[in-house]
């Protein structure tokens, strides 16, 4: 059960420079090295494609030779076997067992990866990232235990995770870093910190470092922007004011509109007050987006008791507290999407989505 | 002229990762490209012609800024300074955006000097293959940085001179005046749509801020379809208007338009609507408590 | 006027001046609603202005809790006028959908009081 508003053309970016203008480069580097010409037209588009997907997760002056290192290695993919490579990607972090029955070697070499993974943690890293993945413990319960607090241990499991992904490819792919530089920049890279990845001068580093130049790819493909997030409990009337004051940093640290930021907060307000009245407890997670341009998405969700009637609840006029009925049809409008799904007995989850406009 | 250039050339780079600089061969390459720069340039220039590009300057223009841009290249290819380049990229972009270039031409007119470069540096070391290796190990990556930063600052530079425009142009299309203490008028020509409609009220809103304005008079005269939706725009308008404290009349809704806005269930008793612009000045007076009579008698219905 | 530093209420004249401090959360905001509401009667206040600047958000129930008091205010005899809603919060309250139509409003403090003479001069007496 879904509703959603109008969206907005995606025709402008946060920060991504027009990757367009990157394809005079790329054809000239893959047809330096290719004689046919389909067959160029075919790397420069996959080249493209993948520039593309990471052109939200790198810093805009890294694009180039992000280009570069892609068009050089889609040409020699092309060449190579890649099939081994390939079902690596997808698995660089999962903790959880393969899924797939069939691939019992390639499991227990995953495995394996893993484990060795693991021993090149720091001790408190290690029992942190187990406690939680594995223990299934909350960064609330575990914040108390080593006398922190719960965003720092979010923050340091992030870290933790994208560590552990640089050093599982390093154990897979059977390579030692050539340069004392590789760890960082590589690592800055896997968790997506692009202030990180500035600093440590990760661009320059990709062109002059075959090794990291390969290990990038993956990483950039799996490595998501987590500190972008914010994730918010809402347990009571004070996690309404929380929530919505979350989501107006970040719309404001996005340079979203003064108006469109009051606009956010208003909808955030209405969609964690929802949760406070009908669910007792639940979460508001305000997500930075990057895709197809700038903007911030909003989740609200709850293990409340489910509302039996989506499509009536997003009428205006519908309400089952004291308000003024606005809950749902208000905040949709406030929003350019905006799409529920709820299950009775199970709990509702609210998606809202606001594109930076051009205002 | 490449007889005796030949450095000790040990066995270097055999991890593959080749750690540039250390040996010295940037200020070698960049004493090479001034020692050549007026053929070098010549050569680029061609190129750029022959390619199509820059095809808005003149020729005179063109010799100015292949040999600024020049200078400047080897310049940062010498410095490696990132102030630099990002320094001499913005100051490139400012100077030829104003004259219509695209973003594929500045592109390409960095990429070609940088070609035209590397096939000096080609011709120069063609004869010691591991120098050769290299020196364009060296150079790849920096003119490779040069190339990007260029474009990127460009883009940039000419997605902020575009949005300056449409800034100015919106500002000019929704104009909030101030006819006297107190009082705004908004004049609306054209199409009305939710964002435009959206910009609007936000302008208004803090128009009546600064202004102080109690009552604002809307006149859509120039609004030519006036249907549902912006009716529904108005009301909104007004509402938020009145939360601020200001009185809004509209002006310039006929009659017959009001009286079909009302058939289909707009709701226009909250609106004050007046028929011109001339009534609407009048009411907003008599509102703001000032006397509408005149000493002449030409007063309005 | 439990927590000073939230909100006060202060008596000018015939008149209440009440200003909120800071975003309140639901449960501040009940408390501001009865505290006013009782000084109203306390007071015999003939006018009461809310101010609302420091606001940065009027949702659903801020908006209604702010009606409910004007209406209370009403039935004690009292005007309402509220002042101080900032550009974006008046956007974002029509944007809502939030029905503002029996409030009485004004620009900032000064406006208001000089509203609630207007008002009280021309009804002189209200009253249930
Ligand atoms: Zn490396």
């Amino acid at each position: 059960m879904a509703a959603v508003g109008p969206v907005g053309s995606p025709d402008q970016s946060c920060a991504s420079p027009d990757v367009a203008a990157l394809i005079p480069l790329v054809r000239r580097i893959v047809a330096a090295r290719v004689p046919d010409r389909a067959t160029v037209d075919d790397l420069v588009q996959e080249t493209l494609t993948r520039v593309l997907a990471a052109a939200g997760r790198v810093e805009p002056g890294m694009l180039e030779p992000y280009a570069i290192v892609t068009a050089r290695n889609v040409v020699a993919s092309m060449w190579r076997d890649q099939d081994r490579h390939r079902r690596h990607q997808h698995r660089v972090v999962d903790l959880r067992p393969p899924p797939a029955p069939d691939e019992d070697v390639l499991a227990g070499e995953d495995r394996a990866a893993v484990a060795e993974a693991l021993t090149r943690l720091s001790e408190r890293e290690r029992t942190t990232l187990l406690a939680h993945e594995v223990e299934g413990r909350d960064t609330r319960s575990l914040a108390v235990e080593l006398g922190s607090t719960a965003g720092a241990v979010a923050a340091q499991l992030n870290r933790t995770r994208a560590r552990l992904r640089v050093e599982y490819l390093l154990v897979s792919e059977r390579v030692e870093p050539p340069t004392e530089r590789c760890r960082p920049v590589l690592l800055a890279i896997s968790s997506g910190e692009r202030r990180r990845q500035r600093e440590v001068d990760a661009a320059r580093h990709l062109l002059e470092c075959e090794v990291c130049a390969r290990l990038s790819e993956p990483l950039m493909e799996r490595g998501r922007a987590r500190d972008d997030a914010v994730r918010v409990p809402v347990r009571g009337d004070a996690d309404i004011v929380a929530a919505r004051q979350a989501a107006r940093e970040l719309a404001t640290r996005l340079r979203f509109s003064p108006t469109d930021i009051t606009l956010i907060a208003t909808a955030v307000s209405e969609m964690a007050r929802n949760i406070v009245r009908f669910a007792d407890s639940g979460e508001v997670v305000v997500t930075e987006l990057e895709e197809p341009r700038c903007g911030i998405s909003i989740v609200a969700r709850d293990a409340g008791p489910g509302i039996p009637d989506v499509e009536r609840a997003l009428q205006d006029g519908y309400s089952t507290y004291q308000g003024l009925g606005l809950g749902l049809p208000g905040a949709r409008r406030l929003m350019d999407e905006f799409a529920v799904v709820s299950e009775t007995g199970r709990g509702t989850t609210v998606t809202m989505t606001k594109w930076r406009g051009e205002a | 002229m490449s007889r005796n250039e030949n450095p000790t050339v040990t066995a270097a780079a055999s991890d593959g990762t080749g750690h540039l600089d250390q040996d010295g061969l940037l200020p070698q390459l960049v004493a090479h490209l001034r020692e050549h720069r007026t053929r070098l340039r010549q050569e680029w220039a061609r190129r750029i012609q022959e390619a199509h590009l820059l095809q808005a300057m003149t020729s005179q223009e063109m010799t100015a800024e292949t040999t600024l841009v020049y200078d400047n290249y080897v310049e940062v290819l010498e410095t490696g300074s990132v102030e630099a380049l990002q320094h001499y990229a913005r100051d490139l972009s400012e100077r030829i955006i104003p004259r219509g270039v695209e973003t594929n031409e500045v592109v390409g007119i960095v990429l070609l000097l940088r070609d035209v470069l590397a096939r000096s540096l080609f011709e120069k070391y063609q004869r010691d293959f591991s120098l050769l290796n290299r020196v364009l190990d060296a150079y790849e990556p920096a003119a490779n940085r040069i190339a990007n930063t260029v474009a990127v600052s460009f883009v940039e530079e000419r997605e902020r001179v575009i949005r300056q425009q449409q800034d100015s142009i919106r500002e000019l299309s929704t104009p909030v005046l101030p006819v006297r203490e107190r009082l705004l008028i908004l004049p609306i020509i054209g199409v009305l749509d939710r964002e435009r409609a959206r910009q609007l009220t936000v302008q208004l809103l803090s128009g009546i801020r600064t202004h102080r304005a109690k009552v604002v008079v809307v006149d859509i005269t120039g609004v030519p379809d006036v249907d549902e939706s912006v009716a529904n725009h108005l009301v909104r308008t007004v509402d938020a208007s009145r939360l601020m404290g200001a009185s809004v009349i509209i002006t310039g809704l006929s009659p017959e338009i009001a009286q079909t806005l009302v058939t289909i269930g707009v709701d226009l008793s909250k609106m004050n609507t007046i028929g011109d612009l001339q009534g609407g000045l009048e009411e907003a007076e008599r509102l703001l408590g000032y006397s509408v009579a005149r000493d002449d008698g030409v007063g309005g219905p | 006027m439990t927590s000073p530093r939230l909100f006060s209420i202060l008596r000018q004249g015939l008149h209440l001046i009440a200003s909120v401090h800071t975003a309140l959360d639901d449960s501040q905001l009940v408390r501001f609603q009865a505290d006013l509401v009782e000084r109203i009667g306390a007071d015999r206040a003939r006018g009461v202005v809310i101010d609302v600047a420091a606001l940065d958000v009027l949702d659903s129930f801020g908006s209604r809790t702010l009606r409910d008091i004007a209406e209370m205010a009403r039935l004690r005899g009292a005007v309402t006028v509220i002042v101080g809603i900032q550009p974006d919060v008046a956007f974002a309250m029509v944007e809502l959908g939030m029905d503002t139509g029996s409030v009485v409003t004004a620009l900032d403090l000064e406006e208001g009081l000089a509203e609630l003479d207007r008002c009280l001069a021309a009804s002189p007496l209200p009253g249930p």
